[in-house]
């Protein structure tokens, strides 16, 4: 049931960071550090999801791309690039990237697309996600508290789904905007705002008769769990 | 002044002390000349007259002569060896003008008598002689002055061909295409120097531009990575449910200021990167569809500061520029509007086809033209998330696509203009 995730980042820092956050979320990971080693490692086993940066050494991370569409692997790609240059964004997805993640980037991001791209793959996107009473039908964006469906706006289930990738974790509010209105948000200023949005969702959850897993903590964002 | 014009002067100017020089030359030869033949006339009509005269008084009688041109007369004087010639003023005979005479005065022994002769000769034709050279040299110096022009006219337009070939190419170099600039040889050994100098400086201006550009995008690659590191280190760090409030408060605000050194190394690489031409595209869209997609994006943060938002899409502003662009020039003009307004506050949004404007109430004051457009110009009432670059970025999109933009601050209202080319 576990998902097996590979990582080909060769800045140890870095690779230690995803693999923890990644481990925690449930995933079990397997971090190389090189072009070479990531391509023995894709060739041997087909991974769920293989997270790749480009600038590698001995190699470009888009080679591993090429020789995992190359033997027809199953695998979910995610290229990783400090590289932004929108050549380098379409490269990579022309190649089969299922997608694209500039750094800096919040891990809480990179994992929830990481569930993402598996759901796709895996399961053609019909796999609902399901937590504790809670289920979400990707396919139809539609939400059901104990089989009673709650109505939510298209920014409450996004917030949700993301909550639900990311249960148990803190999440800031800068990581909540970044995720739903994207990065441009920055530019008007503060993330007060989320506070009414999230306010709104654990109100209709509540309402549908689900338990309050939405935590604030206190000053920094917001935790979605069940502990 | 064209420095034709100038030459020409200059050349003219020259011309007159030389021309008057020679005029002046060519009069006292021709004066000399002129005396030289009268002076000996005047000494053959007098060896002619002292003849007569001798004739005529060798009986005894005395002689007097007075004429208008001719003096002869005894006088108690005693005789001189030679005559002396000289020029004087007189009037000439019936009318009432002074011209210049040539005049022999001698007094001879005839006959053992003393007598002064006076001879003299009108020297009108001198005063003719000047009157013409002046006519002649001033000719010469009119047909001089006709002649240079013309020639300089003719020069202008084939000899400094060249110069202007390299000078229209200098006026529209720009810095990044200027490794496809070549100032071609000429025939001109001038000309040459100066194309070679400038192919010499513009490649270097070019491989330095290229250097610069390459450390800023490198230094900006390079930044990302520990960027990235600092910034999950802290997303990991957070998720320690053992840390105490002001811990917590510790890594949010170190969250915090990773996130702008981040968008911060982000603007710097986008500025980097329309100064490299990476966003070229022959496609057009209208700036009103993204506008509205902001404004949709905006939405929360507009109705959170009760901002009204009054928009005027009387027509479509379609401008050819690469989305991300596009998008970067509304959220930062649309942003700004909303950054920087204050609860309750207005913005505008006016629209026609060929001109964008965006304006907003703010308790900023006007922004100083010096700094509007700068880097870093980040005003002293700005709120913490600015970055500095957002209108240094718009600036610098609407340059390069010849796009003008125009700030003013009236009645309350700071105001933001793109307009189209050729309005």
């Amino acid at each position: 049931m576990n998902m097996k995730v590979l990582i080909i980042e060769d800045e140890p820092a870095l690779q230690q960071s995803i693999k923890t956050y990644l481990e925690h979320q449930g995933f079990v990971c397997e971090a190389v550090s090189d072009f070479l080693s990531g391509l023995d490692k894709v060739r041997q086993y087909p991974y769920d999801c293989v997270v790749v940066d480009i600038g590698l050494p001995y190699g470009s991370g888009l080679d591993i791309v090429k020789e995992l569409k190359a033997i027809e692997s199953p695998s979910g790609i995610i290229i990783i690039s400090a590289r932004g240059a929108l050549e380098d964004k379409l490269k990579g997805l022309e190649l089969g990237s299922d997608d694209y993640l500039t750094k800096p980037f919040h891990l809480s991001e990179l994992n929830a697309r990481i569930q993402a791209i598996i759901r796709r793959r895996s399961f053609g996107g019909n796999k609902a996600i399901v937590f504790n009473e809670i289920r979400l039908e990707p396919e139809a964006q539609s939400v059901t508290v104990e089989g009673a469906p709650v109505e939510l706006t298209d920014k409450e289930y996004r917030l949700l789904e993301y909550f639900i990738a990311n249960q148990r974790r803190v999440l800031t509010k800068a990581a909540i905007a970044a995720h739903i209105w994207g990065d441009e948000y920055e530019q008007v200023g503060n993330y007060d705002f989320i506070y009414t949005h999230i306010k709104n969702l654990r109100k209709k959850l509540i309402d549908a008769g689900s338990a309050d897993y939405i935590k604030t903590v206190y000053g920094t964002g917001y935790r979605f769990t069940d502990r | 002044m064209k420095l034709l014009t100038k030459t020409t002067l200059y050349f003219l100017l020259a011309m007159i002390p030389l021309l008057a020089g020679g005029g002046y030359l060519l009069f006292r030869q021709f004066s000399r000349e002129i005396d030289h033949r009268v002076d000996r006339e005047l000494v053959y009509d007098e060896i002619q007259w002292v003849q007569y005269v001798e004739a005529v008084t060798a009986d005894g009688s005395s002689f007097i002569l007075r004429a208008p041109d001719l003096l002869i007369f005894p006088v108690d004087e005693r005789p001189s060896r030679y005559p002396s010639i000289s020029t004087t003023q007189g009037q000439k005979a019936r009318d009432n003008i002074r011209i210049p005479f040539r005049q022999l005065s001698h007094v001879v022994a005839i006959n053992g008598v003393p007598y002064q002769i006076v001879i003299r000769k009108s020297q009108e034709q001198k005063a003719v002689l000047v009157a013409n050279i002046t006519t002649i040299m001033l000719l010469v110096f009119v047909g001089l002055g006709l002649a240079t022009l013309l020639f300089n006219w003719i020069i202008s337009k084939r000899l400094w061909r060249p110069f202007r070939a390299s000078l229209q190419k200098i006026r529209h170099i720009e810095l990044q295409q200027m490794d496809e600039v070549r100032f071609e040889e000429t025939a001109t050994t001038e000309f040459n120097e100066l194309n070679t100098s400038l192919n010499a400086m513009t490649r270097k201006l070019h491989s330095d531009y290229l250097v610069i550009k390459e450390f800023t995008e490198n230094a900006a690659h390079e930044m990302q990575t520990p960027l990235a590191i600092a910034q999950t280190k802290m997303e990991l760090l957070l998720q320690d449910e053992a840390l105490t409030g002001p811990q917590v408060d510790t890594i949010l605000q170190a969250t915090d200021a990773l996130g702008r050194l981040g968008k911060l190394n982000q603007s710097l690489l986008l500025l980097a990167r329309i100064e490299a031409s990476q966003y070229e595209t022959t496609d057009t869209l209208n700036l009103v569809d993204v506008t509205r997609k902001y404004l949709d994006l905006f939405a929360e943060m507009i109705q959170d500061r009760q901002i009204t938002v009054e928009t005027e899409f009387v027509g479509d502003f379609t401008v050819k520029l690469h989305p991300v662009l596009a998008d970067s020039l509304v959220s930062n003009l649309l942003g700004n509007a909303v950054k920087y307004n204050r609860t309750g506050g207005r913005i505008t949004i006016a629209v026609s086809e060929r001109r964008y404007c965006i304006s907003n109430t703010s308790d900023t004051p006007a922004i100083p033209p010096q700094q509007l457009f700068k880097r870093f110009g980040v005003p002293a009432a700005a709120p913490g998330h600015s970055t500095g670059l957002g209108l240094a970025i718009v600036k610098r999109i609407a340059d390069t696509h010849h796009l003008y933009i125009a700030y003013a601050f009236e009645k309350d209202m700071h105001r933001f203009c793109i307009e189209a080319p050729g309005t």
